[in-house]
């Protein structure tokens, strides 16, 4: 039934296009919203819940496109190279600021080849251990793991992966240079957690929620600014004394450099009003999230932001000396 | 007792009309698009996903479950039709599957694959149903060590999969593991043999290589000498499996279930290797190996078996504890995230009905599957009629947009020209392609289980044998390479005095 | 009976050149210590056997008999493989609709059994039944006519 409905539909629609195209503005055509990740990911769940409400604002089709590979910086590229026009758009996350340090011959400037749409959500972290990980809480987490850094694992879902990217802080803050293992995604490294196979990982709630929950893996602290809604007993980073560890794995939308500046304002208001839908507010808290502020979903916040992350995370890449390319 | 009132909310869930309907198009849709030359599974789930996004969480999970179900029939067909296998598993199917569709018997192979695969899929509903809890909790006693033993016995199966000179299945293997390096190290981050190319950074796409290998070199093959033949070598015969066929195929459907199943817990990976290791055990236990690689019927039921109850036992990691086992699933949890339901450690007690819902759809998807798929086998086998100069062109269109929708990559539509030609000149020089490709699936896996087991171990190599699993699969490879090389020898050396094939 | 075998020969050779052509390239990756393996240790390891394998499989060559090689297909090689390189090339820039139909055409001129009157109408026909199938039933996001076409208006 969704095929035929589809299929006429798309048919109906392609015919209306025609007849329509040159009397209305922009947007009068479908937009391809590019996500640099697979199918199914948490990127990924984040575009299709915004482009949905995207759509039903723009009165045009916002579909998704999976375009992954090479820790995003594919499907940037590929819209970085894009026509203009404002029918390519990029849902990206932080790994648009670390990729400008992490590879090293980049095919885009990250600061110069993108219009700015805005802010779409910031998903908080959380320190996890294996089940029957010794420490009783926060605290005493920091203690034995500064005792015992040589003799313990921390798992990462691959170079410049959420959990990559705050386990490097988590060792920084702690000074404390802890054996990494890295996996091919969240999926196994989760996996050889629940088995105890290692002992530490740090992950965005996307992931560990339900793991937590589920007691398969304990929770030591969140990496928000304040206590979440899901985990009012997980203490903050900040509250431990790891102010420098607060990180969130926040998403902007861009379009290509030169984008008309009225294509860019259309869908930066589309943006605002999607992610003032409460279905949107509903469907993140489930993932342990909340749409930016609608202060944030501008142009200019989002460019703040990705100067200061980029500016922010060069130095701890360096220090790690860990490169993607 | 739970069980009963479990599978009864299960089936009053996928039971309803709504329900039914949904599967009934996702079997379908999954069929129709995965029997297209050139469209695997992979292909057919990346195409079809976002239909299921916009129904209820239930329903969009049965779709999707048919969707899997149908594309994996669908992939096997083209496999046995003409030797064109879309995923690691078929690529087993193919091997003897096509080769019966050449000597008229396709019809008994789809036949035999069709009722394998119900049969697989009935036995492995029930144990999920039954045990998925108890052997969550062995799954999770695999780690680094274990999978690279594993992996390792996987290896050693796959001298079984050539029917031709063994040194050259070795080199194969041996190759196709090298292939399987391409990409980025995801320990340091090394960019390895991708010639400088972003494009290959995650690794060469498994669909662009078993394209090449199987169904370009295949074409090619028919192209020599400007003449080109149909597929069929003799006339079209019975559609359906004789009685002997069926006594031929139980045993080695019993065994490939057995297999499969076992196989199919482990979120590592096992699954890939259940085909496999299915071939390899029949062609030890048959009273005639030496048809294998020529049409044997057991090279068929057997992974094919393997391959579905494989496919059924790895939805219990991501049931269990909400964690895919392959890319499949994770297009599952795609879809339940996108649908509300965060698939967790506790998604069976907070959502009964999703749970047992989507297993209770499992069986209900095979069966349409079956009955779909009976009289449709007719149909399918009518396409090898087609001139032969009509159908592959017909292929190239469709393999070119299969290949090119699962990554929206255009390198990977250049890697299908270049494997069709490598493809070609190793058929040429009478190496075979499915050595191979189970060199390039494990490779990956069986370096970073390696190198993984090291650090874990720091550095200790006694990890292997001091680990009683892992300790217990490696005497199994041992076992296994004494007793697959021991008649190979002896064969070989009969072969210099006498005439080879 | 001391003939050699070429197709075990060129077979040998060939594992034992694609051997060298990863070794070498390992070679020039950090090799780490068995115990702490770099990314070049495990290729180079591999790279090894396949030479060694070579090696046997060419050794061999000369202990058996010579078997006959069949045709080779070039014309099929000439017009099959760069189809999907075609696609590949103007998908983006041309669009799907016109990309599927070079890539058949080209495919179908690689039989001479194909008249071209036939070639033609195959193509028309696959173009039209994947434009309806993936296009617009699954809505693929791939763009019908890209901008290499835009000065034709569409």
């Amino acid at each position: 039934m969704a095929f035929t409905l589809k299929f006429a539909g798309a048919l109906a629609g392609s015919v209306l296009l025609a007849s329509a195209a040159m009397a209305q503005g922009y947007p009068d055509r479908s937009i391809s919203m590019v996500v640099p990740f697979a199918a199914g990911g948490p990127t990924d769940t984040v575009a299709r819940l915004v482009a949905e409400k995207m759509s039903a604002d723009l009165g045009q089709q916002v579909i998704v496109e999976n375009v992954g590979g090479a820790g995003g910086t594919l499907g940037a590229g590929n819209v970085a190279a894009a026509e203009a026009d404002g029918y390519t758009i990029l849902l990206h996350h932080i790994g648009m600021a670390t990729s400008a340090t992490l590879y090293r011959n980049l095919a885009y400037k990250p600061l110069e080849a993108f219009e700015y749409v805005g802010l779409v959500t910031e998903v908080p972290m959380t320190i996890v251990a294996r089940k029957d990980f010794e420490p009783a809480d926060m605290a005493a987490l920091v203690t034995y793991v500064k005792a015992n850094a040589d003799t313990l694992t921390m798992a990462n879902a691959g170079i410049g992966a959420a959990s990559h990217l705050c386990g490097m802080l988590f060792m920084q803050a702690l000074e404390a240079p802890i054996v990494t293992v890295p996996y091919k995604g969240t999926g196994p490294a989760m996996t050889d957690l629940l088995g105890g196979q290692v002992d530490l990982m740090c992950d965005q709630t996307t992931n560990t929620t339900e793991q937590i929950k589920g007691g398969t893996i304990k929770g030591y602290a969140v990496t928000s600014p304040a206590r979440l809604d899901i985990f009012p007993d997980l203490p903050t980073v900040g509250e431990a004394g790891l102010g420098s560890m607060e990180v969130g794995i926040w998403h902007g939308v861009y379009a290509p450099k030169g984008t008309p500046a009225e294509a860019v304002e259309r869908l930066t208001a589309s943006l605002q009003v999607a992610l003032a839908d409460p279905g949107i507010a509903t469907a993140m808290a489930e993932l342990g999230t909340a749409p930016s502020p609608a202060a944030d979903v501008t142009p200019a916040a989002l460019q703040a932001k990705l100067e200061g992350e980029i500016a922010r995370w060069k130095p701890i890449i360096e220090a790690a000396g860990v490169y993607a390319d | 007792m739970d069980l009963i009132s479990n599978l009864t909310l299960g089936f009053a869930t996928a039971g309803t009309p709504e329900n039914l309907l949904f599967c009934l198009i996702g079997v379908i849709l999954g069929t129709l698009i995965g029997v297209l030359p050139g469209i695997g599974a992979t292909a057919t789930i990346a195409m079809l996903l976002p239909i299921t996004f916009q129904l209820e969480p239930v329903s969009s999970l049965i779709m999707l479950a048919g969707i899997y179900y149908g594309a994996q029939y669908g992939g096997s067909t083209t496999a046995i039709l003409i030797n064109m296998p879309g995923e690691s598993s078929s690529a087993v199917t193919a091997i003897d599957g096509y080769q019966m569709a050449r000597k008229g018997k396709a019809g008994t192979a789809l036949a035999v694959a069709a009722l394998g695969s119900f049969f697989a899929g009935t036995v492995a509903t029930l144990l999920v149903a039954i045990f998925a809890p108890p052997l969550t909790i062995i799954a999770l006693k695999f780690g680094a060590a274990e999978y690279f033993s594993l992996m390792l016995l996987g290896l050693v199966s796959a001298i079984a999969l050539a029917h031709g000179s063994i040194l050259k299945a070795l080199a194969m293997v041996v190759l196709g593991l090298l292939l399987g390096m391409v990409g980025t190290d995801i320990y340091t981050g090394t960019p390895r043999f991708t010639f400088g190319i972003t494009a290959y950074a995650d690794g060469l796409n498994f669909v662009a290589l078993a394209v090449g290998v199987f169904g370009i070199a295949e074409i090619l093959k028919n192209l020599e000498g400007d003449q080109d033949r149909s597929v069929l070598t003799t006339k079209l015969g019975s559609l359906w499996p004789s009685r002997l066929d069926l006594r031929r195929m139980v045993a080695p459907m019993l065994r490939g279930t057995a297999l499969g199943s076992a196989l199919g817990i482990l979120p590592g990976g096992g699954a890939i290797l259940a085909s496999f290791a299915s071939y390899t055990v029949e062609k030890r236990l048959s009273k005639t190996p030496e048809e294998f690689g020529h049409g044997a019927i057991e090279g068929v039921a057997g992974p094919e078996s393997a391959n579905n109850a494989g496919a059924q036992t790895s939805f219990i990691p991501l049931l269990t504890l909400g964690i895919p086992a392959n890319p499949v699933m994770a297009l599952m949890v795609g879809a339940m995230i996108i649908q509300g339901v965060v698939p967790g450690p506790n998604v069976a007690a907070e959502q009964p009905a999703l749970f047992w819902g989507i297993i209770a759809s499992m069986w209900i998807g095979n069966l349409m599957l079956i009955v779909l798929n009976l009289p449709l086998i007719g149909l399918w086998v009518k396409l090898l009629k087609v001139p032969y100069h009509i159908l592959f062109p017909v292929i190239m269109a469709f393999c070119s947009i299969g290949v090119y929708s699962v990554n929206v990559n255009v390198y990977d539509l250049y890697a299908v020209a270049g494997f069709g030609l490598m493809g070609y000149v190793l058929m040429k020089l009478r190496c075979e392609p499915a050595p191979l490709l189970l060199g390039f699936v494990l490779g990956p896996m069986l370096e970073e289980n390696l190198r993984r087991a090291m650090i874990l171990g720091r550095g200790d190599p006694t990890t292997f044998l001091t680990r009683p699993i892992s300790a217990t699969l490696l005497v199994m490879t041992l076992i296994v390479l004494v007793v697959v090389l021991l008649p190979q020898v002896r064969k070989k050396r009969a072969e210099v005095f006498s005439e080879s094939d | 009976m001391n003939t050699i075998n070429k197709t075990d020969a060129v077979a040998g050779i060939l594992f034992i050149l694609i051997g060298l052509a990863f070794g070498a390239q390992s070679l020039g990756m950090e090799l780490g210590t068995s115990l702490r393996m770099g990314p070049g240790y495990f290729p180079l390891v591999l790279a090894g056997i396949l030479i060694l394998l070579g090696g046997c499989i060419l050794a061999s060559s000369f202990k058996s008999i010579d078997e006959e090689m069949t045709a080779h297909a070039w014309r099929g090689m000439m017009f099959i493989l760069p189809a999907p390189i075609f696609f590949g090339l103007t998908v983006r820039g041309l669009g799907f609709v016109p990309s599927i139909f070079f890539t058949t055409l080209i495919a179908a001129l690689a039989s001479l059994k194909m008249k071209p009157l036939a070639a033609l109408l195959l193509s028309v026909g696959v173009t039209i039944f994947c434009t309806l199938v993936f296009s617009y039933a699954l809505g693929l996001p791939f763009r019908r006519f890209g901008p290499w076409l835009s000065f034709l208006g569409m």
